[in-house]
């Protein structure tokens, strides 16, 4: 094992893999959806305090 | 905001040859992680250049990053002398890469990517595997906790 090998490992210890079963449970176009849906809160978040 | 289904839409409709990679391919493999652009892989050859202009010139694309008024134009002889291009567009931002590191170019990647359909659109994806492979290969920090979550997914995914 190499040392990224090393760190990808420490990375999964903290993965909600909770998320990922979720999203497995998905169709693609359920998943892609749910991506578009969150870049437009993102969206609407930056409108939202861009004046404060 | 990037419209990502509008993007893909756009460069399918036209009939350009491409394979999405990067974050919406992840997150089209079960990641939700978010990322904010469109990352594909396209074909380079001259006709496929020529769609590739046709599909995004009604979205005003642009170099991201750069400062406003520069002479660029996106058309098949810039594409031809470049390789990869970070974009914005009135849709978004969009990454059209000729190579990526593991990967290589679109007929390299071709055999490791599969098709997919999403909302009336059908385009091609990079397998899972060539996506971690692809990412490890890149070797950036920032990709660490992104190999780590798509790892568990290879584990956690039923076969297909």
């Amino acid at each position: 094992m190499n040392s990224i090998d090393e760190i990808i490992e420490i990375y999964k210890r903290d993965v909600d893999v909770t998320l990922i079963d979720e999203a497995l449970r998905r169709t693609v176009e359920e998943r892609l959806q749910a991506l578009q849906d969150f870049e437009k809160f993102r969206e609407e978040l930056r409108k939202a305090t861009s004046g404060q | 905001m990037t419209d990502f289904v509008a993007l893909l839409s756009s460069l399918a409709s036209a009939g350009v040859e491409f394979i999405i990679v990067g974050g919406v391919a992840a997150a089209a493999h079960g990641s939700p992680r978010t990322t904010q652009d469109v990352d594909v892989v396209y074909e380079r050859s001259a006709a496929n250049l020529n769609r590739l202009e046709l599909a995004l010139r009604p979205f005003s694309p642009y170099l991201r990053g750069a400062p406003p008024g520069l002479p660029f134009k996106l058309n098949a002889a810039t594409l031809a002398a470049g390789l990869n291009f970070t974009l914005t567009t009135s849709l978004g931002w969009i990454d059209l890469l000729g190579e990526i590191a593991g990967a290589g170019n679109y007929r390299n990647l071709y055999p490791h990517s599969k098709p997919i359909q999403a909302f009336g659109v059908s385009c091609r994806v990079i397998d899972l595997d060539t996506l971690i492979a692809a990412k490890r290969a890149a070797g950036r920090p920032k990709d660490f906790e992104a190999i780590a979550e798509l790892e568990l997914i290879r584990q956690r995914k039923l076969p297909e």
